[in-house]
């Protein structure tokens, strides 16, 4: 069967490379979500196999959502990535300490992107 | 999804280029295309400009110019991430690069950085004239990079004519013909 993932981020722009990259070098089923809100519900109703997530967002980014994922029996143990343009120090802790597995940098890179996702979940 | 599977069709000739490159290529181009076929209204279109800029090209200063070709100025409309008061007004007749983007050719400043602009404490990565029925109504410069990024490659490159070929018809009719000179920053 083959490995889901939960695509999160509010920029249609992000999500519509995402998926072009993941579609063409993955064979991972692929669903989204636009904020973080969204984003537990869809975690909830679809159970991914890792969720890769924007930072920044509205109503909730991406630090509270992995808070809320890490709380939720269910979701504790998903691999969870998040994606910000912010690679500072300071931010990168504030993501690990909300939960995070790991932590990319915007603008994404293809090469980097799928084999990052490939040592989470096989390829 | 016709034009993702041109695209898709097209990576399979792209012999010259690693497998992971074009890709990232191909992937930066359909989404700057697709993201501004599909602007609602000006302010969506302008977002999508700031999406494009901030997520596939790695930069999160940027500026927008409504064009004056009877007096080569240049007036800021719209801003992103810099002090609007520092090129409020640009003169493309003291600016080498900016004259030559007006004739519609996507520059990519040097390092020697001659002219105002390009002399300005924020180095600029790239002048994107943006045309509308082959006249170039605006002008998109894209300053500072992210940290990560160390320059523009040949993705961004594309991304950036794509900016110029496409976000015309996405902000273009809502950019105010030039007449007075005032210029409106948000």
């Amino acid at each position: 069967m083959a490995k889901k993932v939960l695509l999160v981020d509010d920029s249609s722009t992000t999500l519509m490379m995402e998926q072009m990259i993941l579609k063409q070098a993955t064979d991972y089923e692929l669903v989204t979500a636009r904020d973080g809100f969204e984003a537990i519900a869809c975690a909830v109703e679809n159970n991914p196999d890792l969720v890769l997530m924007d930072v920044v967002m509205p109503r909730l980014n991406g630090f509270e959502a992995c808070k809320h994922m890490r709380a939720n029996r269910e979701l504790r143990n998903v691999p969870i990535i998040l994606v910000t343009t912010r690679g500072e120090e300071e931010y990168v802790a504030a993501g690990f300490h909300s939960g995070c597995n790991d932590y990319i940098t915007k603008p994404i890179n293809s090469r980097e992107l799928v084999t990052l996702l490939h040592s989470y979940l096989g390829e | 999804m016709e034009l993702m599977q041109e695209l898709i069709e097209k990576m399979g000739t792209d012999a010259d280029q690693s497998l992971t490159e074009c890709l990232t290529a191909r992937a930066k181009i359909y989404a700057a295309r697709m993201r501004l076929q599909h602007t609602v209204d000006q302010a969506d279109a302008l977002d999508a400009i700031r999406e494009i800029a901030a997520n596939l090209m790695g930069c999160e200063e940027l500026a927008l110019y409504k064009v004056d070709h009877s007096k080569g100025a240049l007036w800021l409309y719209w801003s992103f991430g810099i002090d609007p008061n520092t090129h409020a007004v640009l003169d493309a007749t003291q600016e080498a690069a900016l004259a030559e983007a007006l004739t519609g050719k996507v520059m990519f400043p040097k390092q020697d950085r001659t002219g105002i602009l390009l002399n300005a404490h924020n180095p600029v990565s790239a002048i994107v004239p943006i045309s509308l029925s082959e006249v170039v109504v605006a002008v998109l410069v894209i300053f500072r990079l992210l940290p990560q990024k160390p320059s523009l490659d040949h993705a961004d490159r594309e991304v950036c004519q794509v900016l110029a070929s496409c976000a015309g018809r996405a902000i273009g009719p809502h950019i105010p013909n030039v007449g007075t000179g005032e210029s409106t920053c948000t």
